[in-house]
């Protein structure tokens, strides 16, 4: 069947959980592409044959190739978006250095894509907010209050707090931080956010 | 020494600081520790919070965090050993100790620089002078360097046979004064008792800032009250402090009483309640609390049979049914609940026991929240102390002091639970020691030993439950014996601890008297036990009278024992 194998892209980013992004299937993309090859170069003889030798028979057969192609290329572009759209939403989750562990799974255009966001992204945020700019990634939802208590979840080491004395973070200990400098802890889940 | 201006001292000065909090693993500590994190969170204090349970983990924690901080508080330990000492901190390190274990060791009360004591001073802590304990050494040098100074001989004679007899005055003042400075620290540091509930004093220093809320004297209340439950002060005492305590119940609570502006009913109000000292009794049956409590166990003699009736007796004489009695007191008859504390007290009165009832305070908020203090204490000692293996110590204590949040009462119900499991394995323990005659006496004071297989060994290998424990079967013994002397003997018990590593818990108690003033002095006696027969002792707990020994170094730890208090 054809199209199977763009079926095949789609299904798989569609099994991948929110925010996850799956390796680039670059294998799955050249197959896809070889296929539309493929297709292309056979409706391309097929329409010669029908112009010049007046077979109308091949007609319905151009058009069904046609729509594979047609279907082929949503799928691609599909996939590619929903990957850029993951990638981006990795900014604002992780922050401008990505794990290595996800750099692995992004191919090099997309690393390309991904840098370029950056710089837009910081270009955005220095305009904003008078001389110093503004870092519109921080609290992503309204905060209560400038520090909050956290309790430790795992052994993570030494932190280092705005005073440049750094902070020792064990398992089960509790802390009072300011507010900006745990976001991205809470978010990766060393620490949790206590209400008391 | 003593800091004597709380809010100069001590507030303003770590105001601007990050600190470290030490908290030992009792439920006055944690008290202390929700009051203090309250008062932090209100002026932005950056602090980092860690849990202790003995003096290894102080130590380690210390090492390992003395390169980011400069500023320590401690609750509830290190107040009773020589702190720089053990931990070997830098110059510029200073210590906040607040702390209930007494006495206050002499170099703590008279370093000026590094250790400052967040204690009362009007609680007569009868420190020794220092003139009696410190000596300058440099007077000594000055006299040895005038030797070499003669121009004579004959004159240099006379002057050496002076110098002699000074010289041997000295000696002999100084070794007097060594042996009084002997004597004066033995006796002060002998006994070992408590002083003010810790969480009293940091509601006090709230008070002080106009920061003091509800919450913060609901917690120093059941701070106050975890002492009296575990018999840490004198009933005077306790008495004085409810006192203090009722002051500002009723500044805070007084809306409750003035007809025209009444909160709504389901706001959080605190109560003074004469009330039974029943444990739990209003979430549990009534039947079940009678037979739990150690005081009415005790009385009423329940191991027996003839004590079993004489309970029957009891709440025949004041007309409950038992079918009622041993329903949840919550689904008992309305109108056997309502003159229910004077019935009880009356017939309690003819049964020989006056002290049924206590007073106390309570809590209500929402709309079927009601929690006597009592009931808190016993809730959060039980999550602390939990044999649960899944979690480390410190999982146990982040339980407690979560628990102690009115928006976290799942996890206090999950305590009442646990509580009436701990409870009622304490009586069958007791009941099993006291009809297998297990407490024997040894001269001077009465023995008795957990054996392993014994069913909730595991529930007492903690040393609050263990010391409870300890209690409650010596005021059970004091009440089943006949012989006059074993009454007022004090009591050593052991339990096993760790299969493992062989190792056993051992507690000692005081004897029981009426007007005991709680001094312990089984920590020295420990101590010099274990030295003279290098039996190999751990005394990692900060109450000194908890020690983990070797199971083989059992008995002749104990000879030594016997030998030193006969």
């Amino acid at each position: 069947m054809f199209c199977d194998k763009a079926m095949e892209l789609i299904r798989e980013l569609h099994r991948a959980p929110e925010g996850q992004l799956p390796a680039f299937n670059e294998d799955g993309l050249r197959q896809v592409l070889e296929e539309m090859k493929a297709l292309y170069e056979q409706n391309q003889s097929d329409v010669n044959e029908a112009k010049s030798g007046g077979r109308s028979d091949l007609i319905p057969t151009i058009k069904f190739r046609h729509c594979s192609l047609l279907r082929n290329r949503r799928c691609t572009v599909a996939y590619l978006y929903d990957r850029l759209l993951r990638i981006r939403a990795l900014r604002w989750e992780y922050g401008s250095v990505l794990p290595n562990a996800l750099r692995f799974h992004m191919a090099a255009e997309e690393m390309e894509w991904f840098n370029n966001y950056k710089r837009s992204l910081a270009t955005y945020m220095r305009s904003l907010g008078g001389d110093e700019g503004l870092d519109i990634t921080q609290d992503m939802k309204p905060p209560k209050s400038l520090y909050i208590e956290v309790r430790c979840l795992k052994d993570y080491g030494e932190f280092e707090v705005d005073d440049g004395t750094s902070v020792l973070l064990k398992k089960n200990s509790q802390h009072f931080l300011p507010r900006w400098k745990c976001e991205q802890l809470i978010r990766q889940g060393v620490l949790e956010h206590i209400l008391s | 020494m003593f800091v004597s201006d709380f809010r100069k001292e001590f507030y303003e000065v770590v105001q601007s600081q990050r600190v470290l909090l030490f908290v030992a693993s009792d439920v006055d500590a944690l008290c202390a520790c929700k009051i203090l994190q309250a008062l932090f969170q209100c002026d932005h204090v950056q602090y980092t919070l860690v849990p202790v349970s003995g003096w290894q983990e102080l130590e380690t924690a210390f090492l390992e965090h003395k390169e980011q901080f400069h500023y320590f508080i401690l609750i509830n330990c290190g107040a009773n050993v020589d702190l720089l000492d053990i931990l070997q901190p830098d110059e510029d390190t200073i210590f906040f100790v607040c702390d209930t274990h007494r006495p206050v060791n002499v170099v703590n009360v008279y370093n000026d620089t590094q250790i400052k004591l967040l204690i009362k001073q009007d609680d007569d802590l009868e420190v020794p002078a220092y003139e009696d304990i410190f000596r300058d050494e440099e007077e000594d040098e000055e006299h040895s360097g005038n030797d070499s100074d003669g121009s004579e001989p004959s004159e240099k004679r006379t002057r050496l046979e002076e110098e002699i007899v000074e010289q041997t005055m000295r000696r002999r003042q100084r070794r007097e004064w060594e042996a009084r400075r002997r004597d004066i620290l033995f006796d002060y540091e002998q006994y070992e008792y408590h002083g003010t509930s810790s969480a009293m004093v940091m509601f006090e220093l709230a008070w002080m800032l106009s920061k003091d809320l509800n919450d913060m004297l609901w917690w120093a209340i059941v701070g106050l009250t975890d002492q009296w439950v575990q018999d840490k002060i004198t009933q005077m005492k306790y008495v004085t402090d409810v006192g203090v305590l009722q002051r500002h119940v009723s500044r805070h609570n007084h809306r409750n009483e003035d007809e025209e502006n009444t909160l709504s009913v389901d706001c959080t109000r605190i109560s003074f309640e004469y009330d039974l000292r029943l444990v739990l009794y209003q979430h549990w049956s009534l039947h079940d609390s009678l037979c739990n409590t150690s005081y009415t166990a005790a009385r009423f003699k329940l191991w027996s049979v003839h004590g079993q009736k004489r309970l029957q007796e009891f709440l025949a004489d004041m007309g409950l049914p038992l079918k009622q009695v041993k329903q949840k007191f919550q689904a008992m008859d309305i109108s056997l609940k309502e003159n229910l504390r004077e019935m009880i007290e009356e017939s309690a009165n003819k049964f020989g026991m006056k002290d049924m009832r206590v007073q106390t305070f309570s809590i209500h908020f929402g709309f079927k929240h009601k929690f006597l203090a009592s009931d808190v204490v016993f809730a959060t000692m039980s999550l602390m102390e939990s044999p649960e293996k899944d979690g480390s110590g410190t999982d146990h204590f982040i339980q407690a002091l979560d628990s102690l949040s009115r928006s976290n009462l799942d996890k206090l119900y999950h305590g009442l639970e646990l509580a009436k499991k701990q409870l009622r394995a304490t009586q069958q323990t007791i009941a099993s020691c006291l009809c297998t005659n297990l407490v024997i006496s040894q001269g001077p004071f009465l023995y008795c030993s957990l054996m392993e297989g014994t069913p909730d060994v595991m529930l007492f290998s903690r040393p609050a439950s263990l010391s409870l424990l300890s209690k409650h079967l010596l005021k059970s013994f004091v009440c089943s014996t006949k012989n006059r002397r074993c009454k007022l003997l004090p009591l050593v018990m052991a339990a096993p601890l760790s299969v493992e590593h062989g190792t056993v818990t051992v507690v000692g108690i005081p004897p029981e008297t009426d007007s005991s003033d709680r001094k312990n002095f089984f920590g020295r006696a420990f101590e010099k036990a274990a030295e003279s027969t290098s039996s190999r002792m751990l005394h990692n707990h900060f109450d000194l009278s908890v020690i983990e020994l070797k199971a083989e170094d059992r008995s002749k730890f104990l000879d030594a024992l016997i030998s030193l208090l006969s």
